[in-house]
């Protein structure tokens, strides 16, 4: 094949591919060394908040691996991943030094579909955000300071 | 009141607080005092990505983007948004090459107190809870560093209360309103216990919730910022504090003049709402 008659790449898919590769390499990491014991969830400040609350880590860190695989999330792990805000106090509780934050965190990305998963939680995103940062902005700043700093 | 340049950097202050103007011209203020030649930069077009959770190419192409335009200005980095701030150690430099040295506004300040104890010359009397929350700890200690400045300022007796709210700060509570509404009540009753003048927040993003509390009267509420730029002497003028006070009203303080720059339409459906909402204790 000719180069004219080669598929042209599309030069967007490089946009975001090495943070990407960052979080595939994070998930790899945390499928390897987490052994399931729970203890970030039992000590979370948050998990009394879920949908779908539970009294054994055990029982819901399983579910939020899943997501992280790509698999079905069960209802109290996504009930936690949906309540999670990262209030970090798993971190220091983690026997294994997963980072159970990190694992949140990429679990609620690719559960709401933001890592090329199908989606198992629906996003809530606000379509006037950035719009409302900058009318709030208009109102606050000079043009000149509108101008300048942003 | 200002000391000779001794270092220029770039003030990345974030998105949200661009409601807050007083805020911004405070932290600009108070760094140029200590000497620090403070270049501001944010909104939309400095994100950090953080609020795009559901789309990682969006996120990594505005975290490129940044830590790009942050790289291209060769100076250290003063970040005031914990968002902002913690994103950028977990995610923005671990897929860009981050070049420059970023230090957070409160570290800075604390850093700095021996040059900013001089300049806190007006008493401000104030018996204050500081609303704080368990997260952000580990990046920069700030439950221990904004009391530790808060009690620089004369007149300031900061009240130890023992209530650390979850998560790192009150912006992503909507999605969990139940948290919200605790975070509300726990926050008004530290004050009440503490027989506290005012509550004071650590981050903007917890200033606009629990802002709400004061425009409920429930107990007056500032930034830490508010405080410290009191202190020096800086005056300026808390106009979503006013906006947010006046709930229905704020249409009349704003003026036609001004809301026709962001449309009265977009200013009904986006903006009004935020302004007249109040927390349910």
């Amino acid at each position: 094949m000719s180069d004219a008659a080669k598929p042209k790449a599309d030069p967007r898919a490089k946009i975001g591919a090495r943070l990407k590769e960052f979080q595939k390499s994070e998930v790899e990491r945390i499928l390897s060394t987490c052994t399931q014991c729970g203890k970030c969830f039992d000590v979370c400040p948050m998990a009394r908040y879920s949908k779908a609350p539970a009294t054994d880590g055990r029982q819901v860190v399983p579910g939020v691996l899943a997501v992280l695989r790509g698999e079905q999330g069960s209802p109290a792990a996504l009930g936690w991943i949906t309540a999670c805000m990262r209030s970090g106090v798993c971190v220091p509780a983690c026997p294994d030094n997963v980072d159970p934050r990190m694992m949140m965190r990429l679990a609620r990305m690719t559960a709401l579909g933001g890592r090329e998963q199908p989606k198992q939680l629906e996003p809530k995103e606000d379509p006037d955000y950035f719009d409302r940062i900058r009318a709030f902005g208009r109102l606050q700043l000079t043009d000149e300071e509108l101008k300048d700093w942003t | 009141m200002s000391n000779a340049v001794t270092e220029a950097v770039t003030f990345w202050y974030g998105c949200n607080v661009l409601r807050h103007g007083d805020i911004i011209h405070g932290c600009l203020d108070i760094l140029r005092a200590l000497g620090f030649n403070a270049a501001p930069v944010g909104g939309p077009d400095y994100c950090c990505g953080t609020v795009k959770d559901s789309n990682q190419t969006t996120a990594g192409g505005m975290a490129t983007r940044t830590v790009g335009r942050l790289n291209a200005r060769e100076r250290r980095v003063v970040a005031w948004c914990p968002s902002c701030h913690s994103h950028m150690h977990d995610f923005m430099e671990r897929a860009n090459e981050r070049r420059f040295e970023i230090t957070y506004l409160v570290e800075l300040l604390h850093m700095n107190r021996d040059r900013l104890a001089p300049l806190l010359v007006h008493p401000v009397p104030m018996r204050v809870v500081l609303h704080q929350h368990v997260g952000f700890n580990e990046f920069v200690p700030v439950n221990r560093m904004v009391p530790e400045l808060l009690r620089m300022i004369p007149g300031v007796e900061v009240v130890d209360h023992g209530y650390l709210a979850p998560g790192y700060m009150c912006a992503s509570f909507a999605a969990v309103p139940a948290a919200l509404r605790d975070i509300h009540h726990n926050t008004a009753t530290a004050a009440r216990a503490g027989k506290a003048d005012a509550v004071v927040t650590t981050f903007h993003q917890c200033y606009r919730e629990i802002i709400g509390l004061d425009a409920a009267g429930v107990v007056p509420v500032y930034n830490y910022i508010h405080l410290l730029s009191q202190s020096m002497g800086l005056s300026y003028r808390d106009e979503y504090k006013e906006w947010k006070r006046a709930g229905e009203g704020a249409t009349e303080l704003i003026g036609a003049e001004r809301i026709a720059q962001v449309g009265m339409q977009f200013y009904e459906r986006a903006m009004l709402p935020e302004l007249k909402s109040r927390p349910k204790l």
